[in-house]
């Protein structure tokens, strides 16, 4: 395992620095300058000259890209132009929440996918397997920003139960420890505030994470139609086994390998689509922070975004592939 | 029930009473929540150049002085007086009333600090073209009286520092350095206190009742809310919902959605943003002909009846009534006659039309896109052949200000007075935006930017305007009639710049 660990730590140092080329490059390439964006509407040439200069945009790309590299390499992402703080720090500030909201959207998707999957799979062309393959369908296809301004007409809007956007609302949560909203507040056993975060965040988590339910569905579908047919489990019918036990307990175990990988795939996705919901929600997140930097044409936040994502995703591949020994025995590295 | 039951059933319904404390009204003073639209992004007061934080900062810090758009001046704040010792030197007094947080005075020396460190040498401020463009030094000739020294005779120079320039304290810098004063000790000598910001969610201002401003109105809201919602539905929901009591630039469609209601009104204010379309003087548009020709090919009276259902007032120059230097007898006045567009175009040696392309942004401006599409037809009836770009708007933008599209619909905001834009946009070598020359123009701005006597000023610039609008390297097309959603139990008459003054508000108890 250690081996196999090293190998692969190895095989991201590439992918890194592709992924760190190509954001660099794309970001300088795009039309727009962030001297214009930031500087306000009177800025004169002589303003822009001297920004330009203090912010390295003078400099011949290679040369800004490898300064990039080098301060990257020792974990800095260097100094935003719209924040004039360092990238790392505002990243850091913004990431709990986007953890936040991922986190919630995928526990609605899994609570609600893995079941309907294991039981449209265990009763093939059923009433239950036809509404879960429509609530799938509905779930792949369902555009998420369409779907987060329907959310809030309806349960902002029309039923007037939940609030329309933002983390949470002024006056209720206590002093912040460690960015997560719910975490804080359970240690403070600050319960209107519990109940705050958790209004808060269901609309953003649902919207963001009915795509991943409606994947999931259909993805541990499949796997539990494949199971069904296994030896072990006409075995373990032919032994007298309750027809719960068999698809609970034999079945829906050994389908979870695949869903574990569209999971660990399905992750990398959240993180994009959480720019959209942010953006809609107000939810302060790195998503919506990549925006108002993709606005300001703030290169090294810009970049420094698009960078802790990469290694997020790559992070999670890497606990995926750990996961999959833990869930088949049969696998080792 | 069974009686055995009854004290779960108590203590369930108290813990649910309890989790749903928050949704209830708790608010022990009064509270008034604002959607708006821009993001508040960072704890440095002079870390960004836009209107809404500019006012928002200045009511925290002061203001320096303010626009009266009822009075048509400017009027005193933290500056109580101004004299123009010559016309590159300015005295401005400040009021002893005022005071930072903590008790002591604002002076002088916060003044000098703000504007010489803050906005003029500090590398993250994004305000020295804004605030301080010609300002070369600042001293303090007392405790409470301060000269302002410019490198070329400024007559608008009130409009640059009123409601714009940041007054925070010396001390406070000097003592626990930028961020950290800005983070943790901001202090301002104004009617409101910073009390949180979370970038990119909310700001929350708290009232400082012994203010000698607060004071004069004691109606005025404990706290502000300022919430940031980008998409409309949000802020017309959320305006609904209670969830926010006053909600910026509701689009005419949804209007109806807040009328409806007997709690909430819609109140339309004039906006000081001019929307005008820009042709630089290259062919086509280098010949005059074919910049009135399209002047006189719109429409602006149909467009503003109909797409804008008469929330737009239309320009007939450069500025409208209550802007500074605004001439209801300028003329020409470019009216609406195709025929007239198309003798012109013929005269221009287009008999046979001309192809253009008119480039706008999206969703920046009020239906934009739907107002320029409207143009095209309109434009192609007139003999052209037009067609319409839309690039991202940070695209539109850098190529604007470093002068490569030759036509394109554009709005210029905080046109109090308009002597900054008509330079920006028309001074000969002054930004390539357009790229239009015209010494006789030149001569005028240059006259009026110089000239301190109003009654003369005002003459030089409606003749600059005058030149401008006959010349015509732009059609001036509207000023938006900004819909805000104002819940009843809030007064308040909301500015036409996008300022927010929570001190004007008056909230029924």
């Amino acid at each position: 395992m250690p081996a196999y660990l090293i190998r692969r730590l190895a095989g991201t140092v590439p992918v890194l620095l592709l992924i760190s080329l190509l954001v660099f490059l794309l970001i300088h390439a795009a039309p727009g300058d962030p001297t214009l964006m930031l500087l306000g509407e009177e800025t004169n040439t002589a303003e822009v000259a001297r920004a330009k200069e203090r912010w390295g945009l003078d400099r011949p790309l290679h040369v800004q890209y490898f300064k990039f590299l080098v301060a990257a390499a020792g974990g800095d992402f260097g100094k935003s132009f719209k924040y004039a703080e360092p990238v790392i720090g505002v990243i850091k500030t913004r990431l709990p929440a986007t953890i936040e909201l991922a986190v919630f959207s995928i526990i609605i998707a899994t609570l609600l996918a893995i079941p309907l999957g294991v039981w449209a799979g265990s009763k093939p062309n059923s009433w239950i397997d036809n509404l879960g393959t429509t609530c799938g369908l509905f779930g792949i296809s369902m555009p998420s920003f369409w779907l987060a301004i329907m959310l809030i007409l309806l349960l902002a809007g029309v039923l007037n139960i939940l609030p329309t956007s933002g983390r949470s609302t002024y006056g209720i949560a206590g002093p912040e420890r460690t960015g997560f909203y719910l975490f804080d507040s359970l240690l403070q056993r600050n319960w209107p505030a519990v109940w705050d975060m958790l209004t808060h965040v269901f609309m953003p988590a649902l919207a963001l994470g009915v795509n991943m339910l409606g994947i999931l569905m259909r993805v541990t579908r499949s796997a539990v139609l494949e199971v069904m047919n296994e030896e072990y489990v006409v075995t373990a019918r032919a032994k007298g086994l309750a027809e719960k036990n068999v698809v609970w307990r034999h079945v829906a175990s050994n389908a979870l390998i695949p869903v574990i990988t569209v999971v660990g795939l399905e992750l990398g996705t959240l993180l994009s689509g959480s720019i959209i919901v942010e953006t809609v929600f107000a939810w302060p997140g790195s998503g919506s922070l990549l925006i108002t930097a993709l606005n300001a044409r703030d290169y090294p936040l810009v970049t420094g975004v698009v960078m802790t994502y990469t290694m997020a995703f790559v992070a999670i591949n890497l606990i995926i592939d750990g996961l999959y020994a833990v869930v088949d025995p049969r696998i080792r590295y | 029930m069974n009686p055995r039951h009854q004290p779960t059933l108590v203590a369930l319904l108290a813990a649910l009473a309890l989790l749903a404390g928050p949704t209830a009204n708790t608010h022990a003073q009064t509270r008034v929540s604002v959607g708006v639209t821009e993001t508040i992004e960072t704890h440095n007061p002079y870390g960004d150049s836009v209107s809404l934080l500019y006012g928002i900062w200045s009511e925290i810090t002061g203001p320096f002085c303010t626009y009266s758009y009822s009075k048509g001046d400017f009027e005193g704040r933290l500056a109580e007086r101004w004299k123009v010792e010559n016309p590159t030197t300015w005295i401005f007094s400040l009021s002893k009333n005022y005071k930072f947080n903590d008790g002591s005075p604002v002076t002088a020396a916060d003044v000098v600090h703000s504007i010489m460190t803050r906005v003029i040498k500090d590398p993250q401020s994004k305000q020295k073209a804004s605030v301080a463009p010609s300002i070369v030094n600042v001293e303090a000739i007392d405790k409470f009286t301060v000269r302002v020294i410019t490198d070329k005779p400024t007559a608008p120079l009130l409009s640059l520092l009123c409601d714009r320039l940041i007054v925070t304290s010396k001390a406070a810098f000097d003592k626990y350095g930028r961020e950290a004063a800005d983070k943790e000790h901001m202090m301002g000598g104004g009617p409101y206190r910073l009390k949180e910001l979370i970038p990119g969610q909310r700001l929350v201002i708290a009232k400082r009742p012994d203010h000698p401003v607060a004071k004069k109105n004691p109606r005025a809201p404990d706290e502000v809310v300022y919430r940031v919602m980008r998409e409309t539905e949000q802020r017309v929901t959320a305006l609904l919902n209670d969830e926010v009591q006053i909600a910026q630039f509701i689009p005419p469609h949804l209007r109806q959605r807040v009328e409806k209601s007997p709690n909430l009104k819609i109140t339309p204010v004039d906006s000081v943003e001019i929307m005008f379309l820009a042709m630089q003087p290259k062919p086509p548009f280098d010949k005059k002909e074919v910049r009135q020709a399209v002047c006189h090919a719109i429409n602006r009276d149909q467009i503003v009846a109909t797409l804008l259902e008469g929330f737009a007032s239309r320009l007939d120059g450069p500025l409208g009534p209550g802007q500074y230097g605004y001439d209801p007898n300028l003329k020409p006045k470019m009216n609406y006659d195709p025929e007239r567009a198309k003798k012109l175009l013929a005269q221009a040696g287009y008999p046979n039309g001309v192809d253009v392309e008119l480039q706008t942004p999206v969703g920046r401006y009020t239906l934009d896109k739907q107002l320029t599409e409207a143009m095209i037809p309109m434009l192609n009836a007139a003999g052209f052949r037009a067609r319409l770009l839309t690039p991202e708007w940070a695209t539109l933008w850098a190529s604007v200000q470093k002068g490569t599209i030759p036509f394109y619909y554009m709005g210029r905001g905080s046109v109090q007075d308009p002597s900054a834009t008509l330079h920006q946009y028309f001074h000969t070598g002054e930004t390539p935006r357009i790229g239009y020359s015209n010494p006789k123009l030149d001569e005028l701005l240059d006259k009026e930017q110089q000239e301190f006597d109003p009654k003369k000023r005002r003459q030089y610039l409606s003749q600059a305007m005058s030149i401008l609008t006959e010349d015509a390297p732009a059609c001036f097309m509207w000023r938006h009639k900004l819909l805000w959603g104002l819940n009843n139990r809030v007064e308040y008459q909301p500015l036409p710049d996008a300022r927010i003054y929570a001190i004007d508000m008056k909230v029924r108890r």
